[in-house]
């Protein structure tokens, strides 16, 4: 009855012709959270990267807190996509049953590669010293936890760190084609639907990671604006210079390959372009020409243009820096919105659009989907306390 | 083998043998817990069409209805209902065809089953025989008219009333009251077996009304105007429902 009456108010606000199955929606806000989120897993792992890598020395405290932000919110990943199929307690059947010629199922293999072999064995490495110190020096159930996390082991040696130092960098050197791998196939998913022009595109897949670029930089930037002061300790300004200039640089691309995608579009003029420009100037309006574009990406880039400029104050930097990530956040949460709802806002006849209607309660809700958006930051919360990505000399240092 | 691991320092080896624990778990699950038929696709279809197979049979067929009864399925064959099976109306017998003296198929003889197709809806096919069942015959079985396994009905309807009963009791009481219904409209015969397609006549002449209700009209004790002037290009009946008390 509940679905009937919703349908019916839907159908008041179809606009041309729809056909019957297109009014209402079947991938939800629970579909938008799960690129958004993968995205700062990628994300945040690139910059990780660009300390193990490319040895950008400045990054260096912003290293750990990247790689716990990459697994906290990997390990909620596949969460939204979990509660949207129902049966989450059936997912590991994939892993048994693999079904090779499914994009979807592949995702699986993906997703375990990364969390497994890249994530998880990185950390593992790059702590496994500091786990041995610290679980010697606390007692409890936290001196345990890290015996456990640490495997056991005890060496400490110069000849054992050397070993894990060299294998995260190779494992970074792994994890840089897996990142891309991970955020380039959600793209790949939504640019292989060949019968939506909106989604259909080769560019999808680069779209997608270098926005997840961004948003991770960005994600990191303002968690370490954040934490590191709540630890006691002292921002560092020339670390967070960089992180904001490579932020910069990162918008720059991840805007001309969105200006070029459109460009494209345009200029191939296919049979949809009417009902897509139709759909970008009403139902899209506000969520991507206002806040994915002139929000989420214009705005911060003057604003980082500026402060590159003039030779703003500290206090000012931070500030306008906390803004623009924000803004950018912002900026990506509408751009995967856009990607998602806004392929299935119109009609496949070319001829009409629908409305989304979000829920508030209920499985496929608003407040599941911020729950599972709050809920990295609480593993975060955890996986700091367990795992400092600052030492105390550090913070009393800095 | 045992040298490679001797080399490796001791976290790679533990970290080896959570990967090896893990590889050896996957492998036990799918080995002994994972079906064979989710393994392998043959196998998954044959399950299915054995699981398909062990579901309890609740309908016969139309061929085992044919087996002992010939009486109704030889009237249902030339009939209007001929494409529709016996157990669509007498529901699922493959219990009766078991045990026919015991279990008896049921008959719907409520007037609300035949409506679940005969219903007046404006969705179902141009010339589909619909009717709208508070008005056609009231509290009347259907099957006192219809035989459901040859449905047309035995006699052709004597008057329009059995079909248009709301015209016919307006018209009761209305002026026109002893005037029939077929002084004003031609039926060809073809509309009662086919009421959608074939349509009766209206009057389209302004004259038709006009040898009553002219001024230059024999009849007496009629309205009567000048059809020269009232109402100029218009058909009469646009203005006047000619089956109303006042016709007005």
């Amino acid at each position: 009855m509940e679905t009937a009456q919703n349908f019916m108010e839907l159908s008041k606000q179809v606009v041309g012709f729809i056909y019957p199955n297109e009014i209402d929606i079947q991938w939800s806000i629970l579909i938008v959270v799960y690129p958004y989120i993968t995205g700062l897993v990628a994300g945040a792992f690139i910059l990780a990267s660009l300390v193990k890598v490319f040895n950008v020395k400045e990054l260096q405290p912003t290293y750990r807190l990247a790689m716990l932000t990459a697994l906290a919110f990997m390990l909620i990943a596949p969460l939204p996509l979990q509660l949207h199929l129902g049966r989450p307690e059936r997912s590991y059947e994939m892993f048994m049953t693999p079904n090779l010629t499914s994009a979807m199922a592949m995702f699986g293999f993906v997703y375990l590669w990364y969390l497994m072999l890249v994530l998880l064995l990185e950390i593992y490495f790059e702590y496994r010293r500091d786990m041995i110190v610290w679980s010697s020096e606390s007692t409890g159930l936290k001196k345990w936890v890290l015996k456990i996390l640490s495997l056991f082991s005890t060496d400490i040696s110069e000849k054992a760190v050397a070993f894990d130092k060299k294998t995260v960098k190779i494992i970074t050197i792994i994890g840089i084609p897996s990142a891309f791998l991970l955020h380039g196939y959600v793209g790949f998913i939504f640019g292989s639907i060949k019968a939506n022009p909106w989604w259909s595109s080769v560019m999808m897949p680069v779209v997608f990671l270098f926005s997840a670029i961004v948003s991770g930089i960005a994600m990191v930037m303002l968690l370490y604006m954040i934490i590191k002061p709540l630890l006691g300790g002292k921002i560092d300004m020339k670390c967070l210079d960089k992180v904001a200039s490579f932020l910069f640089y990162a918008v720059i691309v991840d805007f001309s390959i969105e200006v070029l995608d459109f460009i494209h579009r345009l200029y191939e003029s296919e049979e949809s372009i009417k009902i897509l420009s139709q759909l970008v100037t009403t139902k899209l309006f506000i969520s991507l020409v206002v806040l994915q574009i002139l929000m989420g990406m214009l705005l911060p880039l003057a604003v980082m243009a500026v402060i590159k400029v003039f030779k703003l104050q500290e206090e000012v930097r931070k500030l306008l820096y906390f803004v623009c990530g924000l803004l950018i956040q912002l900026g990506i949460f509408s751009t995967r919105w856009n990607v998602v709802i806004g392929g299935q806002l119109f009609s496949k006849s070319f001829r009409g659009l629908t409305t989304y209607k979000m829920e508030l309660m209920g499985m496929e809700g608003f407040l599941v989907a911020l729950a599972l958006l709050i809920l990295p930051f609480v593993i975060l919360s955890i996986l700091i306390k367990l795992l400092p990505p600052w030492k105390k000399e550090e913070l009393a240092g800095s | 083998m045992k040298d490679f691991f001797k080399k490796l320092p001791e976290q790679a080896v533990r970290v080896v043998v959570v990967f090896l624990v893990l590889a050896v778990v996957v492998f036990v699950i799918r080995q002994f817990i994972i079906p064979p038929e989710m393994k392998e696709p043959a196998l998954q279809r044959a399950s299915s069409e054995e699981r398909e197979a062990a579901k309890e049979i609740h309908y016969a067929g139309a061929q085992s209805c044919v087996q002992c009864h010939d009486k109704e399925p030889e009237i249902k064959k030339s009939g209007y209902h001929r494409d529709l099976a016996c157990e669509s109306c007498h529901g699922a017998a493959q219990k009766h065809v078991d045990n026919p003296t015991d279990v008896k198929p049921t008959s719907p003889k409520k007037r609300d089953y035949c409506a679940y197709c005969h219903k007046y809806n404006f969705s179902r096919p141009t010339g589909f025989p619909q009717i709208n069942p508070d008005m056609h015959n009231p509290r009347k079985p259907c099957i006192s008219c219809h035989n459901p396994h040859n449905p047309k009905p035995p006699t052709t309807p004597r008057s329009c009333n059995a079909c248009h009963a709301q015209i016919e009791r307006a018209k009761a009481a209305s002026y026109h009251a002893l005037i029939t219904c077929t002084v004003c409209h031609t039926a060809p015969e073809k509309h009662k077996i086919s009421p959608r397609t074939v349509i009766p006549t209206k009057p389209d002449k302004r004259e038709f009304c006009g040898k009553c209700h002219d001024k230059a009209s024999p009849r007496k004790g009629v309205p009567t105007v000048d059809m020269a002037t009232h109402g100029e290009k218009y058909v009469c009946w646009q203005c006047h429902y000619p089956h109303t008390l006042g016709g007005i």
